[in-house]
């Protein structure tokens, strides 16, 4: 595609050609640098893919259902029993941080006077900013000690749901305020009480994104280990009561790391790790669904 | 500064079968123009015609944007700027771009009118002579004179837009492409920034793009009608604007669409 | 370009809106203090309360004195007359994130850069979820890979080599580095693959919200992409820059149990930057059980806990602050 009808005279806009030195390295400089750059998502990618291959190889060989489902309380192999553990520690938590911070996040985004909702979200992300080994500590000496719930599920869960609360709250505070202004204002325009408006309109749309963040909250609860282990100790048997002993995935690999390649416990920890991981990919994944149909959603309401 | 002299065929900038394709649907279908040296060419059109995509193919902006194919040249000097081993970084030190919306840079006043000075090293000396220049030739300088070092942020809209004009001219381009350049401004400011590319049009060439049909008559020499993709008409602007050729040409002048 | 803002969809993976709507702005929706207003406000200061709470009782647990000896460095409290001094944990929790959070930052800015401006939308689109599934693996998982994979392989080779060749430099040099592989390396690899997502994903958002404008300003004056970047973008984003810094700091700063199970437990100050020694997150996961006998020694782990949760919440505030809109702030799973 090159017409050169008579190059110009004049050396100053031979620039198309310019061939120094320091435009040259410019050129170059940043031409490299677009190709080094972008090697670093292997960084990030090399460590996952290597981590997920290897407990997948450490944890597949010996994977029976067996091992999954059985509860035999002395086995040394088989994760029924933590597996119930888990789940009812996440379902407690669960359900106890959706109705704190649902409610709360609502509260904040429509009820409260603007101070006072800064100032409640600040507390929020205070929160979600704690090491998990403190609200552990915690919870230990308020639900443990002091309320006198001992090392049990009850204790727990609840410090579990400190932990996840603040996700919640923050996520279902966005997702009020994300409504758009015209649809809030012509809601209340009209008449509509707050709680109506709340309960027909703006949770309707608000939905996807509290799911997404629900979803997300129990994400990271599944995996925590500190807050739990600081508050529970563990059992044989499922847990029969809210006060009994509970045992779950993240501690079977805690204590099969504290006790050693040895150990029968060991592999087992491998097993767990497999399928707490597994449990948070799809999480994940079932996250960005949900987050992508949100965004057609979204879309819609501001044609 | 020293006259620009032209290419052989006498302009500093000439288009040549200009088409631009996006998928299958081509937005831009051959066109074909000449600017010559010290002239103010305005681009009009109704919404939709290409005359942004027009413009930016003038100095390669138009790669920004994925997915677009680029048929025809465009001659800067008798060099086609779409010519093998040319690179865009080189093409837009000479063919400057002001943007709807003034985009100064966070930093002072000083260091964004340098900015395109700096970057390839200039002498220290050599950037404040040119730096000050350019400033003047924006017609801004008499109003900041006094402190350069400002944030650039700390300008009015207009003053804003000036300063983006006076960091394009800095690097010495002898085409100023401008794309709505008053669009967010108020009318005073708007006065003030046409002005300004009424005198640079004595020295540089200018293509301005506006939907603002006054705009074009006050400012410009001669005006390009485009309309979905084609280059329907181009002449003086008096003839344009009051004796359009093209029945789309009379239609948009006097406002039936557009 | 559409109107409609992007959610803050997948726990805010997605780019947030710069037009989401102002927190601050909004009125309340309605006024007057009645009692069905008040009650559904109580849950709102749920997270006030367990923040106060918190303090309190930890407060209350140190029993608002400090132990004799607190901020020596000699930690023993299992003799006779058990001594409380925490300097190790305190520098041992500095020495372990300050630089995984510059290796964090440093790694996080490479990838945000090649991904917005290097990298097609649709390669970066597909790479991105792979970092913010770094997010997602439980620390324990994390801590458990470290020690019996990556532990080894730093214990046999990374580490010897580095002593081998580095062993004139200061703080190289002395005991030869331990054949697990435990130790502040280690420590420090992992806890920058954990703060990894956060920096990436605040610094990808920052340079994300530059406006198109500002760029192609620059770009249009001749200059490479990566001079607009450098001299432009990064200024312009600086704020969202510090913030993921600071937030990643705090993330590096509060982790336990990976820590705990590759830094080594050992309470004494690193013989070189191979050894090992401990954190304050770590110790106080790892000895509460041992503590619960003497009153003595909660009221120590007490304070450590005050320490941590102070610096904690100051980085995060200064992190928060730092974050300009509403929007951004909402980024859930951090």
């Amino acid at each position: 595609m090159t017409t050169v009808l008579s190059p110009h005279p004049d050396l100053d806009d031979n620039i198309l050609f310019d061939r120094s030195a320091r435009t040259r390295w410019r050129i170059g400089f940043d031409r490299w640098i677009g190709r080094l750059l972008p090697l670093l998502f292997l960084v990030a990618i090399l460590p996952i893919l290597g981590m997920v291959y290897w407990v997948s190889e450490q944890a597949l060989p010996t994977l029976t259902w067996t091992i999954i489902v059985g509860q035999s309380p002395y086995a040394t192999d088989q994760l029924g029993v933590p597996i119930i553990g888990t789940f009812e520690l996440m379902l407690i938590a669960t359900l106890l941080s959706v109705v704190l911070g649902l409610f709360g996040g609502v509260a904040t985004a429509e009820l409260l006077s603007p101070r006072a909702a800064s100032v409640v979200r600040m507390t929020a992300n205070m929160l979600v900013g704690t090491p998990s080994v403190i609200i552990g500590f915690f919870g230990f000496f308020v639900f443990v000690l002091y309320f006198g719930w001992g090392l049990s599920l009850i204790a727990g869960a609840v410090t579990l749901s400190m932990f996840m609360t603040p996700y919640i709250f923050r996520t279902a505070d966005l997702a009020f305020t994300s409504v758009p202004r015209h649809i809030r204002e012509a809601a209340l325009g009209s008449g509509a009480a707050p709680t109506q408006y709340i309960l027909r309109i703006a949770t309707p749309i608000a939905l996807p994104q509290i799911l997404t963040g629900i979803f997300l909250a129990m994400a990271i609860g599944v995996g925590e280990t500190a807050p739990i282990v600081l508050t529970t100790t563990a059992g044989k048997l499922a847990p029969t009561s809210l006060t009994s002993p509970v045992t779950f995935l993240t501690a079977i690999i805690w204590d099969g790391f504290n006790q050693g390649s040895g150990s029968p416990f060991f592999v087992l920890a491998f097993q767990a790790a497999f399928l707490l991981m597994v449990v948070v990919v799809a999480l994940n994944i079932v996250v960005r669904v949900v987050a992508a149909r949100y965004q057609k959603r979204l879309e819609g309401l501001y044609q | 500064m020293s006259a620009p002299a032209a290419a052989t065929d006498g302009s500093v900038l000439s288009v040549r079968n200009l088409s631009v394709v996006a998928k299958e649907h081509r937005i831009l279908d051959d066109i074909s123009l000449d600017f010559p040296p010290h002239s103010l060419t305005a681009v009009v059109g109704p919404s939709g015609c290409g005359k942004t995509t027009f413009v930016r193919t003038l100095n390669r902006m138009s790669e920004l944007t994925p997915g677009l194919r680029v048929e025809g040249s465009v001659l800067y000097l008798g060099q086609d700027i779409y010519g093998r081993g040319v690179n865009p970084v080189l093409v837009r030190r000479r063919i400057g771009m002001v943007f709807q919306r003034p985009t100064v840079f966070p930093m002072s006043i000083f260091e964004n009118a340098a900015f395109g000075l700096r970057i390839v090293h200039e002498a220290e000396a050599d950037i404040d002579t040119a730096v000050t220049e350019a400033l003047q030739r924006a017609g801004l300088w008499d109003e900041v004179k006094g402190d350069l070092d400002r944030s650039a942020m700390s300008l009015s809209g207009g003053q804003q837009q000036r300063l983006c004009i006076a960091r394009a001219l800095a690097v010495r381009p002898r085409v100023l492409l401008l794309d709505e350049p008053t669009s967010a401004l108020d009318p005073a400011a708007t006065q003030r920034v046409e002005s300004t590319m009424e005198r640079l049009s004595e020295e540089i060439v200018l293509v301005l793009v506006t939907h603002n049909v006054g705009q074009a008559a006050r400012v410009s020499d001669r005006v390009a009608f485009l309309h979905s993709g084609h280059l329907v008409e181009l002449g003086p602007t008096d003839e344009i604007l009051e004796r359009p050729k093209d029945p789309l040409t009379q239609q948009f002048i006097t406002g039936r669409f557009g | 370009m559409s109107q409609a803002p992007a959610p803050a969809s997948a726990g805010g993976r997605e780019p947030l809106p710069t037009a989401a709507p102002e927190a601050p702005a909004r009125s309340s929706s309605g006024h007057g203090l009645s009692v069905g207003r008040l009650l559904s406000g109580i849950p709102a200061l749920v997270p006030a309360a367990i923040v106060v709470a918190m303090v309190v009782v930890l407060l209350e647990k140190s029993q608002l004195e400090l132990l004799p000896g607190f901020f020596s460095s000699d930690w023993n409290p299992s003799i006779a007359h058990p001594q409380y001094g925490i300097g190790v944990f305190v520098a041992g929790s500095f020495m372990t994130a300050i630089p995984a959070i510059a290796l964090a930052m440093a790694i996080g800015l490479g990838i945000g850069i090649g991904g917005t401006t290097y990298l097609p939308r649709n390669v970066s689109r597909l790479l991105d979820p792979f970092v913010d599934l770094l997010a997602g693996i439980p620390s324990v998982v994390y801590g458990i890979w470290g020690f019996v994979v990556v532990g080894p392989y730093f214990g046999a080779v990374t580490n010897p080599w580095l002593y081998s060749h580095l062993h004139f430099l200061p703080g190289f040099g002395g005991i030869p580095p331990q054949a697990s592989g435990q130790g502040l390396p280690l420590a420090i690899f992992l806890l920058t693959l954990m703060a990894l997502p956060i920096t990436t994903l605040l610094i990808r958002d920052a340079l994300r919200s530059v406006p198109k404008d500002l760029w192609e300003s620059g770009l249009a004056l001749g200059a490479t992409r990566w001079e607009v970047m450098r001299r432009v973008a990064i200024p312009y984003s600086r704020r969202g820059i510090l913030s993921a810094g600071f937030l990643g700091f705090g993330r590096a700063f509060g982790e336990t149990v990976a820590v705990a199970m590759v830094i080594g437990s050992v309470a004494s100050f690193p013989a070189n930057v191979f050894g090992t020694t401990y954190t304050m997150a770590a110790v106080i996961f790892q000895t509460v059980d041992a503590a619960q006998g003497s009153s003595n020694y909660l009221q120590a782990l007490a304070e450590i806990a005050l320490i941590l949760l102070a610096i904690s919440l100051v980085v995060n505030i200064v992190g928060r602050r730092l974050i300009t809109g509403f929007s951004s702030e909402q980024i859930s799973g951090l």
